[in-house]
């Protein structure tokens, strides 16, 4: 199972909606992944929605984000390109669940999900900002 | 998200409809957060909720909370399996009052 779809939407939190349903369709064209779908649907919900909050701090930007998917035999990548703010990953923190409060939540729910998580500077001077998830995909 | 709410024998019930994520969190908690204060003991019915993410989770954290604080009681009812599974990823399922 090889193949990479890329797609790029307005920083705008109506454009969660359209990130769920672009991944929805990626991995419903790809049987293997649909069992997963829900969790990485989730994974890459929260993950642009932290660059809306974060990156952008909920302001209204003409920039767009990008979000790739693609899979190559046992692994899949998810790839998050944005131009916002630069993310210092020692700021990136979820809460401990015995802290029960509204918020934090985002973070823990990617790392549940995904295998790895990868903040890093986009190498090319489009992006400000890739984060990179990754999951091994496991055939039945 | 759409949402109706129905009262009965001192019971007020809020069905939530739709996908609740950070475009509708705040609608979410505007419905309910009011509720709080005419109501003893609220139900929020999740059975057409399709999907919840964190901002979904955090308004029912809220609503828990102020009714705790307030000697009230929010209870949530039917929850969709998408729901649940995020529930249960965040080990709320045993602080949340569940039917």
């Amino acid at each position: 199972m090889n193949f990479s779809k890329f797609a790029d939407f307005e920083i705008k939190s109506s454009s969660l909606k359209d990130i769920r349903d672009f991944s929805k369709k990626v991995f419903k064209e790809n049987q293997e992944l649909e069992n997963e779908q829900e969790k990485l649907i989730l994974a890459i919900g929260e993950a642009a929605q932290n660059i809306i909050k974060h990156s952008y701090e909920n302001k209204k930007s003409s920039d767009k984000l990008r979000l790739q998917i693609s899979c190559d035999d046992n692994e899949l990548t998810i790839d998050l390109y944005d131009k916002g703010k630069l993310t210092i990953e020692k700021n990136v923190k979820s809460r401990d669940l015995d802290d029960i409060k509204p918020g934090g939540l985002g973070t823990f729910f990617i790392k549940q999900v995904m295998d790895e998580v990868i903040f890093s500077k986009s190498k090319n001077d489009d992006w400000v900002n890739h984060l990179i998830l990754k999951k091994k995909i496991i055939r039945l | 998200m759409t949402y109706k709410t129905t009262e009965e024998n001192n019971i007020t019930t809020i069905y939530l409809d739709g996908e609740i994520d950070m475009e509708v969190g705040d609608k979410a908690k505007e419905a309910i957060m009011p509720l709080l204060d005419s109501s003893n003991e609220i139900h929020i019915n999740l059975k057409d909720v399709q999907y919840m993410d964190s901002s979904g989770i955090s308004v029912l954290i809220e609503s828990h909370q102020k009714a705790s604080e307030l000697g009230k009681k929010v209870v949530l009812k039917e929850i969709s399996k998408s729901v649940l599974k995020v529930i249960m990823m965040a080990k709320l399922e045993q602080i949340f009052n569940i039917e």
